[in-house]
């Protein structure tokens, strides 16, 4: 390729010229060998585009540029709302609730069997389920032995620090 | 007169650290053809971050990028990866990970650049005998940080390591831009004692502005090569400019062999691209201490603020970076890079938002700690033992790659015996419903622009413009709608 007869630093400074020009309705510029005319369109005539013109690439999708290096940071937002106990629950059972802001995970990956069951006896060492932080997994033990009465929060819900999770009840 | 050689990371590390890695395809093929006159001696075009937002969030399958790059350009192209976790932070068995070298070789990259987020660099045994075995040339660097352990021996053991493994240049990574001047004196003569007769690289990064004077430190001390990208996409969180290396190289007495024209091109192109698609522009930061203390990258600050606040723990950033610092050291000071970067911040996170310090401790902490990642480069502190109940190291006798059973025999039942070797290593990094999008139709691309074209185009987005009129010497073009 040859010279080029208009270079970037030249587009860059005729954009930033048009871009501050936005309220008039003509725009004559001359610098050196450059001359550039532009006209308003009249109302109602946004006729189609210029035709021969290459084809566009896409449009910039808006300039949302939040993180500079790690993206996916989709951490769903919390639960408002802090689920209270429900009543039949029995005054000796043994609560597990949420050490963290999470999301809360019955199984060990997506589509595998749920830790525990409702119903099911566990030990205090038994895994009942996962509260992912900020990506990273922390398994819960159920921390007393018993049998799951009620599990409160659904798969893959946002759960709020000291929400109640799981009901044991260590007697039966 | 000593030559130093360029390799160019604009089309990776530049929008990966300043335009949270969202450049396209479309973007980068006008411009190829510039920056194959630029005399670079490499093309740094693949990394993990790129691949991931390939697929996850511009729908593009990241195998066509690097087929495409690698056949547009005549300059060897270059693919980060990291270690026996490739693209991902998951740890992947060798089947996987040679048949990643043997894909990428087959798509025409010519160099990959493989380092271990903790060193141990039994990790990169496999990513360095099977990129070789594909026909591909190896950089394998060591990566950089701050820490009572990180001695300029223990650096010079780690590029000695390097070169026994069949490396065909070494060199240092500092993904943070932790390098000072005072350091680099002292480290770089020890690595480039070390490294022989091997060539040598430097990549650092610009966040506490350092890193050109480092860079100068690296040109006195003769390293061969250094990453740098073109200004637009230069400096902040990114990596020196090419233009001023060269000044300073040139300053140095030290040939370049690039075409600055070539180069003030590319950057004007790069330039344009910032206004048209609303991107920012790389900015020289301000020195800031603060850095070596919690040695948190800039980006991921960021990011931890929003995380923060989605959590309303927005007004606890200053008490959590002073935790990471601890956290870091209880840790065995494991280097600020993904996973495990990921893993320190959270676990502060974990601390300051319990009032005490390993009430909760994630369960790949705890793997790391075992050392089924790798070596750790120092013994977690008592604390930290106590509260997980690991015995230290206990996992790092055998090479990470081998706690993973095969499953390239899995993928290919599941998928049939047709299945690309591509579309094998896709499902083994990520879900069903993630590949979906990038099934469609190949695209189209545009090889070639100008500052003319490209201001044609600009006019044509404007729906107010209803005429206009260019001139330039001797060119007139006339436009209405």
């Amino acid at each position: 390729m040859g010279k080029e007869i208009l270079s970037y630093d030249d587009l860059l400074q005729i954009v930033e010229l048009i871009k501050s020009a936005e309220a008039f309705s003509e725009f004559h510029l001359k610098i050196g060998d450059i001359e550039l005319d532009l006209r308003r369109s009249r109302p109602g005539t946004s006729g189609p585009a210029v035709a021969g013109a290459a084809p566009l690439p896409a449009v910039a999708e808006s300039a949302k540029v939040g993180a500079l290096v790690r993206i996916d940071n989709d951490i769903p937002e919390p639960a408002p709302r802090m689920s209270e106990l429900p009543s039949d629950i029995p005054a000796e059972s043994v609560v597990i609730r949420s050490p963290m802001v999470g999301t809360f995970y019955r199984s060990p990956e997506p589509g595998a069997k749920p830790f525990v069951e409702v119903g099911q006896r566990v030990s205090a060492e038994t895994t009942v389920c996962i509260i992912e932080v900020m990506k990273l997994m922390n398994s819960l033990p159920a921390g007393s032995a018993g049998r799951v009465t009620h599990v409160l929060v659904a798969d893959a819900q946002p759960v709020e620090m000291g929400q109640p999770l799981i009901v044991i009840d260590p007697k039966s | 007169m000593g030559r130093l050689r360029f390799i160019d990371v604009t089309l990776r590390d530049g929008h990966q650290c300043l335009w949270a890695t969202r450049m396209t395809t479309a973007m980068m093929t006008p411009i190829l053809s510039t920056i194959d006159r630029a005399g670079y001696d490499y093309v740094n075009m693949l990394g993990g971050a790129v691949f991931d937002v390939c697929v996850r969030y511009l729908h593009e399958n990241p195998w066509r990028r690097v087929e495409m790059l690698s056949s547009r350009l005549s300059t060897p192209t270059d693919g980060f990866l990291r270690g026996q976790s490739l693209y991902t932070f998951e740890l992947f068995p060798d089947d996987i990970v040679e048949l990643n070298s043997q894909v990428l070789a087959r798509n025409g990259l010519k160099n990959v650049t493989v380092y271990d987020a903790l060193n141990d660099n039994r990790n990169v045994e496999v990513p360095i005998a099977s990129a070789k075995a594909a026909g591909m040339t190896v950089t394998a660097v060591t990566v950089y940080t701050v820490s009572p352990v990180h001695t300029d021996d223990y650096y010079a053991a780690r590029i000695r390591e390097l070169i026994a493994l069949g490396a065909d240049r070494v060199g240092v990574k500092d993904p943070t831009g932790l390098l000072t001047p005072e350091r680099a004196k002292t480290l770089f003569p020890v690595v480039m004692r070390a490294a022989g007769e091997t060539k040598v690289e430097l990549h650092s990064h610009c966040q506490s502005s350092l890193a050109p004077e480092v860079y100068s430190e690296a040109i006195r001390a003769g390293f061969h090569y250094v990453h740098t990208a073109v200004m637009p996409l230069a400096n902040g969180a990114s990596l020196p400019a090419v233009e001023e290396i060269a000044e300073r190289a040139a300053a140095l007495g030290v040939d370049t062999a690039l075409d600055m024209e070539a180069i003030r091109e590319v950057s004007g192109y790069f330039s344009w691209l910032c206004i048209r698609e609303g991107k920012p522009r790389g900015r020289v930061v301000a020195y800031d201490p603060s850095l070596y203390s919690h040695q948190v990258p800039g980006g991921m600050i960021s990011n931890l603020k929003s995380t923060l606040q989605t959590m309303r723990m927005g007004d606890r950033l200053p008490e959590i970076l002073e935790e990471v610092g601890r956290v870091r050291e209880d840790l065995g000071y494991p280097i600020l890079v993904s996973p495990f970067a990921q893993y320190v911040v959270t676990q502060a996170v974990l601390n300051v938002m319990q009032g005490e310090r390993y009430r909760t401790i994630p369960d790949e902490i705890r793997k790391y700690a075992m050392g089924y990642y790798g070596r750790l480069a120092a013994t977690p502190s008592r604390e930290f033992l106590e509260r997980a109940q690991v015995e230290p190291g206990v996992l790092a006798g055998e090479r990470a790659g081998t706690h993973v059973e095969p499953w390239v025999p899995r993928l290919r039942q599941a998928l049939g015996p047709k299945a690309h070797d591509e579309d094998i290593l896709l499902a083994a990094f990520y879900d069903k419903e993630l590949l979906a999008p990038l099934a469609g139709e190949a695209r189209s691309y545009s090889y070639r622009t100008s500052p003319l074209l490209e201001l044609v185009q600009y006019l044509r987005r404007r729906p107010e413009v209803g005429e206009a009129r260019v001139r330039v010497a001797g060119t007139e073009l006339a436009l209405a709608r």
